[in-house]
């Protein structure tokens, strides 16, 4: 997924410099609580992801631990992150390496 | 036992017996106290209940959860491990970066989570059957989530096996210590409500 937001500008702590944004992802950890219906339905409403990939990254999270959901810019994947968890989901959002 | 939740032509049926539904406002109420000032719950879940179905409106009056402007300097992790479990860390590299998050999310988070817990026990506590629109169905599937995750903090579930196990103890009678077969009850029979309403969810959108 290829992200059109515009670069952004980081408040600077000390520098004054521009630091260009990066690109950021979503992850999703499994959890022993979430059921596997109730995850799938949430990328599917959430990302709009159609139900073949949404049960996909569902299934990741459950055999592996955990699957990257989304990416983007820093503040699209804070976003995201701060969505997973109204949904009661365990994300995380991180620089993508 | 009747499927908890059909979804017919007139809309999401609610299809739970009176005293589950009783059982959940008492759990919703309980969660959006829970909440608001992140005092942990007695060590006795039905104690607990039981002193809370008898306070009407417990809900209400509450300081206006509306007002979710971030605080000056990033509040700590809850204390109490089942409501940091619905404020989990964000960013598990960087520090300065949860810290951040929290800063900007937790307020508003803990208050939408509030407003969804209020909605849903207003919605279940009303005289007979009950239709549920998009907005209450959905409020009602978040805080049952939620309402989940703070059981399973209190039963110690941290895997998938732990989870599985807890069925199996429950089936051959295990309790490992007082108190824990009622917590434990509870937690099936959301969990039983919660796949419901999920599967009359999806249904909808096919």
């Amino acid at each position: 997924m290829v992200s059109v937001a515009p670069v952004e500008v980081e408040r600077p702590a000390s520098d004054e410099v521009v630091v260009p944004d990066v690109p950021w992802v979503t992850i999703v950890w499994n959890d022993p609580v979430n059921l596997m219906s109730y995850v799938t339905y949430v990328f599917q409403t959430y990302f709009g992801y159609d139900s073949a990939k949404a049960e996909k990254l569902m299934l990741d999270v459950h055999e592996k631990g955990r699957a990257v959901v989304s990416n983007g810019s820093r503040e699209e994947m804070e976003r995201d992150t701060e969505a997973m968890h109204e949904y009661g989901l365990w994300a995380t959002f991180r620089k993508d390496d | 036992m009747a499927e908890p939740f059909r979804s017919g032509r007139k809309g999401l049926e609610v299809r739970l017996s009176d005293a589950e539904r009783e059982l959940l406002t008492s759990l919703f109420t309980q969660l959006d106290t829970l909440l608001d000032d992140g005092r942990p719950v007695s060590d006795d879940p039905f104690e607990e209940l039981a002193a809370l179905s008898g306070l009407a409106g417990l809900g209400e009056g509450i300081a206006d959860a509306g007002d979710a402007t971030a605080p000056a300097e990033s509040p700590p992790a809850p204390e109490d491990p089942a409501i940091a479990r619905l404020f989990p860390e964000a960013n598990r590299d960087d520090p300065d970066a949860a810290a951040e998050f929290r800063r900007l999310t937790e307020t508003g988070l803990r208050a939408r989570k509030r407003a969804a817990a209020r909605s849903a026990a207003e919605v279940l506590s009303r005289e007979g059957p009950v239709l549920l629109d998009e907005g209450q169905a959905q409020s009602l599937l978040k805080s049952l989530t939620d309402l989940r995750l703070v059981l399973g903090e209190r039963l110690g579930l941290k895997t998938d096996d732990d989870a599985t196990r807890l069925g199996a103890m429950l089936m051959v009678g295990i309790e490992p210590y007082e108190g824990w077969q009622p917590l434990a009850v509870t937690y099936e029979l959301l969990q039983h409500i919660q796949e419901s309403l999920v599967q009359a969810l999806m249904s909808k959108r096919r």
